[in-house]
């Protein structure tokens, strides 16, 4: 078991209460490893600190056509 | 000259022809109901039939109409819906076993506007368990079948949607969109599908897949019936606080501008998770062709990388659905079928973090994809599903495991779940047939709150071509 999918079987058990078997633990440890991994990078190239979630539906709003 | 079987018009000429005593509300009904009888065992594409209950609205609606009193431009016309829209007191599947027997607290705020609007309810239809597949598979209730071609998928998750209304045994149908879940099957089946701004349409009493990505929205035979249908659906709802007071336009009186002047940015991208295949590519090039005939500009549009994009939705989708479906999934993880409870599973390991920068980075992709791909363009034009339709069986990963899912879900959406994750309206149109005889569809993207210009190209493409006409025989 690799450290990615000794975080995933922590997770599982100690913070979640759910219950894994090895092989799905680390399919599932790499999936999450490419999605965060993914969203951090995108995050450190675009995000301040005053991003907002909601300013999504401000965009809309405001770049809809006139 | 009218075809003499009724359920073969338009859901526009139906409603017409109601309202102006040309025929009843029965008719119609009776028509519907024939034609269900005929294709409901090769397609699968109903769950229930309401047949007693639905002539009996039939014969209230022609009652009402002949005592004056015409409810609403859609007086009588018989539609059926995905399994996901609440009606109070009844049974409401969201196309899973857990829900087989559960009955709504509530009314969708859509179904309540198409009551409205005098719709007749034939039942409701076959969908992806909990809107979940972008094929139309189902352990549950049965896999959805394409009426072009049985042993094809129909694509999902709003199977019976797009297989109702392609083969003529509803005149629309609502589907939903989460990640293609109205386009897919608008594509895979021949009909036109219209995921529009997020916000655009009440998401207020029906199945969540994920709040954030959800789009309601309609499936028709063609564009104006579509574009009747939004104006309906559409608007503030004090029930779904993520709905927009923007005014909410006739998009049918605008059908008619043409497309002379209008730029349309021509996008075929190759480097999504699946490859587009050069007969796809091809069908979507000739519609561009025929709309730079009717006079529209074509260009050519560069898409961004979307895969940081999809990344995102994937995160916002895992997360909500894993939070919503937890006391199930805790309780009977056995009640999913393994392909839709595996693709939550990853929910409860994404930290909190991450899920709130996929939120906070879509302001951010929005502003760059129209500073990009749309700059300068109404519309950008691009495939909707990239391959040939394919076999249930080619798609059934059920037995497979994660891994494979995820495989089989990203080909499917690659090039559909991007305008979720933006929130910008997205239309599926036909545009041709695969080498097999299945439908192939193109999607035009718009501005947000720009339903009107989709409609627009997309009805004066289907002015000059006829995929939208052919009938799955």
């Amino acid at each position: 078991m690799d450290d990615k999918t000794k975080t995933a079987a922590g997770i599982a058990a100690g913070l979640q209460g759910l219950s894994y078997d090895d092989k799905r633990l680390a399919e599932l440890a790499a999936e999450v490893d490419i999605l965060n991994t993914a969203v951090r990078t995108a995050a450190a190239q675009r995000l301040t600190f005053d991003d907002d979630p909601a300013a999504f539906a401000s965009v809309l709003m405001r770049e809809a056509k006139k | 000259m009218r075809n003499d079987d009724r359920s073969l018009w338009e859901l526009s000429e139906i409603a017409d022809a109601i309202a102006a005593g040309r025929i009843t509300s029965v008719e119609a009904t009776e028509a519907c109901l024939a034609r269900i009888d005929l294709w409901q065992p090769r397609t699968n594409a109903f769950l229930r039939v309401y047949k007693d209950k639905a002539l009996a609205q039939a014969k209230a609606m022609d009652a009402e109409l002949a005592a004056g009193k015409r409810r609403g431009p859609l007086h009588g016309v018989p539609m059926a819906h995905k399994d996901m829209y609440y009606r109070k007191g009844e049974i409401s599947t969201g196309g899973s076993g857990i829900r087989r027997d559960w009955r709504a607290p509530v009314t969708a705020t859509v179904l309540d506007k198409l009551d409205a609007a005098g719709v007749v309810e034939l039942g409701f239809l076959n969908m992806a368990e909990f809107a979940a597949g972008p094929t139309g598979h189902n352990v549950h209730h049965g896999h959805c079948r394409n009426p072009w071609d049985a042993t094809r998928v129909t694509g999902g998750s709003s199977s019976g949607s797009g297989a109702s209304v392609a083969a003529r045994m509803v005149y629309g149908a609502l589907g939903s969109d989460t990640g293609g879940s109205i386009r897919l099957p608008a594509s895979a089946c021949g009909v036109v599908g219209m995921k529009a701004t997020y916000g655009r349409v009440s998401r207020a009493g029906a199945v969540a897949r994920s709040w954030t990505l959800d789009h309601v929205g309609p499936l028709t035979r063609t564009v104006r019936d579509n574009a009747r249908l939004l104006a309906i659906l559409a608007g503030r709802d004090p029930n779904d606080s993520t709905t927009s007071d923007k005014p909410v336009p006739d998009y049918e009186a605008l059908l008619d501008g043409g497309v002379s002047g209008l730029k349309i940015g021509l996008a075929l991208p190759n480097d999504g998770p699946a490859p587009l295949e050069a007969q796809i590519g091809a069908a979507v090039q000739a519609a561009a062709d025929t709309l730079g005939k009717l006079g529209a500009k074509i260009t050519t549009a560069t898409l961004p990388d979307f895969t940081a994009l999809y990344r995102a939705a994937e995160v916002m989708v895992k997360c909500e659905a894993a939070a919503m479906h937890r006391p199930w999934m805790e309780k009977m993880p056995e009640a999913y079928a393994n392909q839709v409870r595996t693709r939550m599973e990853a929910g409860f390991f994404i930290p909190a973090t991450q899920y709130i920068d996929a939120l906070r980075l879509r302001a951010h992709f929005v502003t760059e994809f129209l500073e990009t791909a749309m700059a300068g363009v109404d519309a950008v034009l691009l495939p909707a599903i990239p391959f040939p339709i394919p076999t249930l069986e080619e798609t059934d990963t059920e037995t497979k495991g994660g891994p494979a899912v995820l495989k089989m879900v990203a080909g499917f959406t690659g090039l559909t779940r991007p305008f979720n994750t933006l929130g910008i309206p997205a239309l599926s149109v036909p545009c041709g047939f695969d080498s097999n005889g299945a439908p192939i569809g193109m999607q035009l993207v718009g501005r947000p709150f720009d339903e009107a210009t989709l409609y627009r190209i997309g009805h004066a493409y289907q002015g000059a071509t006829d995929f939208h006409q052919k009938v799955p025989a």
